[in-house]
Order: structure tokens, then sequence, then C-alpha cells
């Protein structure tokens, strides 16, 4: 078990600079995830971590040894590859015990890991199959033996999961999260699946073009986003653009006024020093709003609401997805529609001449940098 | 460590070509353009473009490439559009046959159709006995056309390197483009010429290229037909005074700045448009070939069987003529002997060329099999800055004749010159196995290179994290991956070293040195049994180099095409 820590690391392919000035640490044991869109840099960053790439500034430590420079065949990571790079030419058997013959392992003790190793993934029946006759996710339990086998330092994943169906992808998304916290491994997990992020790592990190944006806890980053791109890329959110008006005392929560009024928020970047009268932008998520028939007078909230219509409706089942027009007093009425959710939907029977409100929480609305 | 690796293979691989590719071109090209003042001058060649001769030669030496080269693409497109869209009985072994004349030198082929086409040979026999012709008129097939007899041997030995090519290309083309087209109202001949034809275009004329530049440099078939006004030939017999004449010198620069420009373009033109197409044309379907009416099945393995037939009438008329007694105006020999065996036996030329051949075939295999894996690697696998030079370099000698090659050898060794102590005179055997592999090395390189192409490189990586150092990894994990593109090339490099014709004609002076193909040529003008015995050692050629064919061929099945690419 060991700790990684990345400091001020920036690599460029080119013209093109790839990794920007990235610090990065990452615990022992840690099960931890680098998300992002394509083109972000994640696995550039992971390909670092196992040595296929040298920074061209900055470190990569293993504790406290320095690796920036070790090639890759002395890091002692295990690395599960988006393509499993499993070799046709080797059983499975073959393949789990590469790395343990590369080691110099006894022979006796080879056999006996790559027993235990496949029996960890359940694959101890296949173990004379070759590679070609296993299904997808057969591949990519093996993948996983090969590389826990070796007893890595740590265990780097580059989107493991994405040739899987959804299904599959499920499953052994929660088996990955046993295996690391059995074999009390350091993990790093390259995806751009969010739901995979959240649902299985301790902490993660999200990479934009090269930079490294927000770092936290799966609710810390779903619930508190820092900026926006964090908040449209996990999950989807409804962005409105303001002006902050003043601070809540003895609270994190800013007043803020808007083109749809005005709306009372977290400012959840302590770190921010923002000024009365600059530019803020909302960020609200879908299913932060309650819905409600504007006729009803009982309990009427007084913060964060807006009276509206609702215009185009999917009806999913256990949600439903509306297209929420506001109707922005004194304006001309051409305010952008919000998407709100709505779980066990009630509202699917609404014409469209009901005048509905919609409220969110003050917690539920963030304060971000426009 | 692999740029350590890379500038290694590339200091080694350019001196290499340097010395014994580039120097002996240069040397040619020295003999062909200085004057005995050591002034810089055209009158050479020139003198060649007002030498009724040589610009007969040269006439003659580019129609016969333009009509063999034709002659290749009728045979050779219809089968394989054929073979790619239809399945039909019989068609495995059709198309696996249909390699067969790779087996033997064109050549040789020629002393069996010679015995087949002349004035007493088999057809005129045949033609008589049906009372087509009468008894007293024989014709002399071969004697009123020859040009034709040897655009028929070129078309008839080098039709599988297009057709190879073309069936490669037609598999790669995605079903889904011609569906495409097919939803879009475009059908049948319309739909070939528009879309089929437009996106194979890259592998016919990559295979174009190269049996027009073998037919316009071919040696064996216009000797043994005597065919003497086409230039191979006139600078074969050139040869023999090249300490004093220009002319060979000029003649062979004019030939090879032909292949070369020729060569050139079509790489200009259709190497960069290969890369457009291959990359739309990946495959999202398997379109598989079609089933059809018994009728239509018989028609297609029909057309098949008659261009083998064809093809192997040169080796039935070797076979026939190794195991006759003796073949003189009859439909079939009389009768059939072994003598002509027993007699190679014993003679001094066979049983010390086939110990030679094998010699230098695979002292040349090996060393392209080093050579070609390092080049490819560099080329696939590193960033290396001069590695497309590199690649380029590889494939050139595909450009230059072997006649170019070995009279640029003769000329660098000729007394006084540095390398004067190679001098084929005395000694041919390095300057022969060096020829065959310059010359063979493209095929190595292209088959390793398509083996790295097809093998992703994150199964060397997985390799390397799991502690596997990178010289390692080649030997534990790519090396097994590719083995078979390996052999397969190994195999093809080995069997065309084998049957190397113009530089063993060339360089091999000595008789105790005489590789197989230089001593079947001997043989062959020797009187008396002396045909027999070529015949009876181009039988044994055969054998053996359909072995190893077949099995290259098993090994790779279609991707045996892209080894024949320019």
């Amino acid at each position: 078990m060991i700790a990684v820590t990345i400091r001020d690391l920036s690599k460029s392919f080119g013209d093109h600079l790839v990794l920007d000035h990235i610090d990065l640490r990452i615990e022992p044991g840690e099960l931890f995830f680098l998300l992002g869109p394509s083109g972000c840099g994640k696995t550039t960053l992971l390909r670092h971590l196992a040595g296929f790439y040298y920074p061209d500034h900055g470190q990569i430590l293993f504790d406290d040894q320095d690796v920036s420079r070790v090639p890759p065949y002395k890091r002692g990571t295990g690395m599960m590859f988006q393509s499993y790079a499993l070799w046709p030419h080797l059983t499975v058997a073959g393949n789990v015990a590469f790395g343990l013959e590369e080691r110099k392992t006894p022979r006796a003790e080879i056999r006996k890991r790559v027993d235990e190793a496949l029996a960890s993934v359940g694959m101890t029946s296949f173990a004379d199959r070759k590679i070609n006759q296993l299904s997808g996710g057969q591949q990519q339990r093996v993948a996983l033996a090969r590389a826990l086998v070796i007893r890595p330092r740590c265990l780097l994943l580059d989107e493991p999961l994405s040739n899987l169906d959804a299904k599959m992808r499920l499953q052994m998304r929660g088996e990955i999260r046993r295996v690391c916290k059995e074999f009390g491994l350091t993990a790093i997990y390259v995806t751009h699946d969010q739901k995979e992020a959240l649902s299985i790592a301790d902490r993660l990190a999200i990479l934009d073009k090269g930079h490294l944006v927000q770092v936290g806890t799966p609710r810390d980053i779903y619930r508190h986003p820092r900026t926006k791109v964090v908040a449209d890329f996990i999950g989807e959110s409804n962005f409105i653009e303001g002006r902050a008006l003043e601070p809540i005392e003895n609270s994190e929560h800013w007043r803020v006024s808007t083109a749809l009024g005005e709306f009372t928020g977290l400012k959840p970047d302590a770190n921010w020093d923002l000024h009365v009268g600059e530019p803020v932008v909302l960020s609200i998520r879908p299913e932060s709003w309650k819905l409600r028939e504007a006729a009803r007078t009982d309990g009427v909230a007084t913060v964060n609401v807006l009276r509206g219509r609702i215009g185009r409706s999917i009806y999913l089942g256990e949600v439903a997805e509306y297209d929420f027009q506001p109707r922005v007093e004194g304006g001309d009425g051409d305010a952008a529609a919000l998407k709100i959710y709505e779980l066990n939907p009630r509202f699917m029977e609404v014409t469209d001449n009901t005048e509905i409100t919609a409220r969110a929480a003050p917690d539920d609305v963030v304060v971000l940098h426009p | 460590m692999s740029r350590v690796l890379a500038i290694l293979v590339y200091v080694l691989t350019a001196a290499f070509f340097a010395v014994f590719f580039i120097y002996p071109v240069a040397q040619t090209l020295r003999g062909a353009f200085v004057t005995a003042d050591h002034g810089i001058s055209f009158i050479y060649v020139k003198e060649v473009f007002r030498n009724p001769v040589y610009v007969e030669g040269l006439q003659n030496a580019f129609l016969l490439a333009v009509c063999s080269t034709l002659a290749t693409f009728v045979l050779s497109l219809p089968l394989a559009w054929l073979a790619d869209r239809f399945e039909f009985a019989g068609k495995k072994l059709l198309t696996a046959l249909l390699l067969a004349p790779m087996v033997l030198p064109p050549f040789v082929g020629a002393i069996g159709i010679r015995k087949i086409f002349g004035q007493e040979g088999a057809f005129n026999a045949l033609l008589q006995s049906v009372g087509i012709l009468g008894p007293d008129h024989a014709i002399d097939w071969l004697g009123q056309n020859r040009f034709w007899g040897v655009v028929a041997l070129n078309a008839l030995h080098l039709y599988p390197i297009l057709y190879l090519n073309v069936a490669a290309a037609l598999a790669n083309v995605d079903p889904a483009m011609e569906e495409a087209a097919e939803n879009l109202g475009c059908t049948g001949f319309r739909k070939f010429f528009k879309i089929t034809l437009p996106l194979i275009t890259p592998g016919v004329f990559a295979g174009g290229t190269i049996v027009f530049i073998w037919a316009f440099t071919e040696l064996g078939v216009p000797l043994i037909f005597d065919y003497t006004r086409v230039t191979p030939v006139q600078i074969f017999y050139g040869i023999k005074d090249i300490g004093s004449n220009p002319f060979p010198y000029a003649l062979v620069a004019v030939m090879l700045v032909a292949t070369v420009l020729l060569y050139a373009i079509s790489r200009l033109t259709f190497g960069r448009k290969a890369g457009d197409l291959t990359m739309m044309a990946k495959a999202t379907s398997r379109g598989g070939a079609r089933t059809i009416r018994p009728a239509a099945g018989v028609a297609c393995a029909a057309a098949f069987a008659v261009v083998i037939f064809l093809a192997l009438l040169p080796h039935f008329g070797v076979v026939l003529v190794a195991f006759s007694r003796d073949w003189y105006g009859t439909i079939l020999p009389h009768s059939f002997t072994l003598d002509n065996f027993r007699a190679g036996l014993g003679h001094s030329l066979t049983v010390p060329s086939i110990g030679n051949s094998l010699k230098y075939a695979l002292v040349s295999t090996v060393f392209d099999a080093g050579l070609g894996i390092s080049i490819a690697y560099v080329v696939v696998r590193t960033r290396f800055p001069g590695r497309q030079l590199l690649d380029a370099l590889a494939m050139l000698p595909l450009a230059v004749p072997g006649l170019v090659l070995a009279f640029g050898y003769i000329a660098m060794t000729q007394e006084g010159r540095p390398l004067a102590f190679l001098n084929p005179t005395r000694n041919p055997v390095p300057l022969l196995i060096i020829a065959y592999a310059v010359r063979r090395l493209p095929y190595m390189v292209r088959s390793a290179a398509a083996g790295y192409q097809q093998t992703s490189v994150t199964l060397e990586e997985a390799a390397q994290n799991l502690g596997c150092p990178p010289w390692r990894t080649l030997y534990r994990v790519t090396l097994p991956l590719i083995a078979a593109n390996l052999l397969a090339g190994g195999l093809l490099t080995f069997s065309f070293a084998m049957l190397e014709v113009s530089d063993s004609l060339l360089l091999a002076q000595k008789q105790e040195y005489y590789p197989i193909t230089k001593a079947i040529y001997e043989l062959f003008q020797l009187l008396g049994s002396g045909r027999g015995i070529a015949s009876a050692l181009g039988v044994w050629a055969m054998a053996f180099l359909g072995t190893t064919i077949l099995g290259a061929s098993l090994l790779l099945g279609k991707r045996m095409g892209a080894l024949f690419r320019a």
C-alpha cells in the first residue's frame, strides 16, 4: 500500500499541452478515480503513472521514491488496459503467470499464486483456455487477475469496463471495488462514466483540457461543484447567470439576482472572495426542483420559487423529464426553459395552461464562478 | 532504450544500403554519364537513343511490359472478383492452385513451352492428329510469334501477384459501401465501376507496378526464346565487354531511370490515396461470398480451371521433358524414363547447384529476417524522425530490377575499385547472397511490418507493465504474435532467392558456384541430354518451391497479397 503523489506535472505532445501543472495526492489504499470528457488528459496521466510517458516537468512519487523516470518494467504497477491486452498466444494461466515469471518467482509458487489469483476472480476452471475462447467479461477478469497476481504497488485501471455490456458493467464495478479493498490496494481508475465513478470511488478528480478542476468525494463533487465544467460534466444542471447581491450572515449562502428573479444559494468554494455586484452562475440540478400547482396556497415557500408552465415532457417510467417554461415578471417571457426531473411522476397529466410553481432549497442552489 | 535500437538499426541499414545498393547503382550511372576524360556527358545515353538496335530493344522491352501487364489484368481481375463474391465447388483448391505458376522461374517454363509449341512440338502434333493441319504443314508458332510467346509466359507467371493484390483489396472493401450504392439505386456494372473499382485502385496499381517492372526487365524468358532484340538481353550480352564498352552502362541507366520513375509515380499517386481509402474501407460487417446456382458455379470453376491449365502448361511441358526419353513430333513423349534425373545426379552442374542455391537462399533469408524485423520495428513502433526514409529505402529494391543491381555489382567490383576483392569472377558467393538479400528484403520488411501493425501496442505495454524489459518483450510477446507473418515472409524470401534469375545469371561466373537457375540455363544450352537434365532440375525446383509457397499461403491466407505491394 503506497501513497501516490503527483507534483506539478506537465506534459506536451508537440505544441499541444496535454497536462498542465497537475498536483495530486492519492492516499494509501484509496480507490481514486480520474474522470473527465475524452481528450481531457486522464489516460495520459495514468500512463505517466505506469511509466509509458515521462513528464516534461514535475515529479511522480510512490511513497517517498521519485519514479518519474523509472521505466515501466521497473515500477511494479499492475495495469488493466481498456482492450485488456491479453496475449492470444498464451493460455489464461500463461497470461496470469507472465509477470511472476519475469520476477523469477519459483515455479511452485507461481502455480500457487496463479491458482489463487484465478480463484479470486472466479476463473479457476478456465486456466487452460485460450484467450479467444473467452467472453468479454471473462477476459476482463483474467486481465484483473494478471494485474493483481504480481502484488502491484498500485493498481492502474484504464477504462476497464468500457467494452462490457451494461449489466456486466454493473456487476464488475462492484467486483473491482471488492478486490481492491480485499487486497488493500492503492488503485487509480480512469473512466468517462460518471456512474462508475460516483458509485465506487473513495475520491475522484475531474480533469478538463489538461487541468485538474476539482478533487473530492463523489457526494462533494456532485453536490458542490466548484466550476460550471464540473457541474456540467457530472450529472446535469440548469445554469442561470446573475449577480451577487449580498452574503447571508453566519452562513455560506448568498443572495443572487437573476433575470428569473432573486435566488438564495450556497457558495461551496470557501477560498473564493466574492464581492457584491460580481457576476456569478447558479447551478441547480433538475432533480432539486419541487413542483406543485400554483393554485395551492398551503405552506407557500418564499425563496427560490419560479412560476411557469410545463412545455415538453418525456415519460421514462420511474422518472419524468420536463421542460419548465418560467414566467418572467415584467419581462417578455422569453427565458430559456429549465430541465426538471420528477421521481414517481404526477405532473404528466397537467395541461399546458395550468400554472405551476417550481421551488429549490437554498442548499441545492450552487453559486459558481461565471 | 528503443531510441538506441532505432539509431543502431538506422545506421546499420543505411550503411548496408549505401554500400550494396546506392554505390553499385551510382557506379552504373557513373559509367553511363562520365566519359573517359572525367567529364559529365549525355553522349552515351544519346548514342543509345541514336542506335537503332538499342532503340528497338527499348521499344520491345516497353511493349513487352505493357502487353504483359495488360494480360495479367485480363487474367486476374475477373478471377479475383469471382473469388471474392461467389462460393462454388472446389474454390479453395482452385484459388490455391492459381498461385502455382510462382513455383517455377518463367524461363524454365519456357523450355517446356518450346517443346509444346515448337515446330515439332506437341501442339502441332495435336492439330495434325485431329486433321486441322496437314502432316507436312507444321507451324513454327514461336518462331513467328516470339514477342507474344514472351508476353504469354510473363503474364502466366506474374498474374498471381496482381491476383493476390486485387483479392486483398476486394476483401478490405466494406460491404456496406456497396450496399449503400445499391440502396441509392446503383447496381451491377455501374456499381462496380463507380464504387468497387475506385476503392480497390490502390491495390490494383500497387500490384500492376510490380508486374510492369518485372516484365520490363525480364531476362530469362527472352533469352530462352532467342528473342534478343530486347534491352535486358542486350545488357546481358554486354557484360562480356563491360570494361571497355560504355553502352551497357547507358542501357542500364535508361532502364533504371524508367523503373524508378514509374515506381515513384505509382507511389506518389496511389500511396497517399491508399491511406485515405483504407481509412474509410474499414469493414463494419462481413459481406461473405454468395452461393450461386450450380451451373454458374461450374462456370466460375471452369474460368479458374482454364487459367490454371494455361498457367501450368509450361510446367507440364517441363515435367514431360524431364521424364521423356525423346519427345519429337508427338502429342505426348514416346516413352518415359528417369534417365534425366539419373544423369542429373551424376552431372557436375546439378547436385552442387542445388546445394549452392540452398546455401545462398538460406543465408540471405536469415539475413533478411534479422534486418526486416529490426527495420519494421523502427518504422512501425518508434517515432524516430528518419523512419519514413528507412521505410522507403527498404522498399526501393522493388523499383530496381535484379539485372540493374547485378550489373552495378559487377561495375563496382572491377579491378582497381575499392570493392574489387568481391569480384564475382573470383568468388561470386558473397555478392550472390547480398544480391538475393537486397532484392528480397522488401517482402520481409512488409510481412514483419504487417505483423507489427496488426499487433496492438498495448500487448507490449502490458508485458512491460508486468516487469518485462523492451527487448525481452520483443522476444516473449511480439515475435510469437507475429510468427505467422515472419514465417510466411521468410518462406517467400527463401523461395524467391532460390528462383532469382537475372542476378544469378549475371553474377555466378564460376561453375563451382552456380545456383540452380544458372545451372538450368547452362544445361539448357548444352546439346544432347542438356535440356532433359535442365528440365529434371526444374522439376526438383518446382516440387521444392511448391511446398514452401503452399505453406506460406496456408499461414497467411488473404493477407499474402500485402507482401506483393509496391
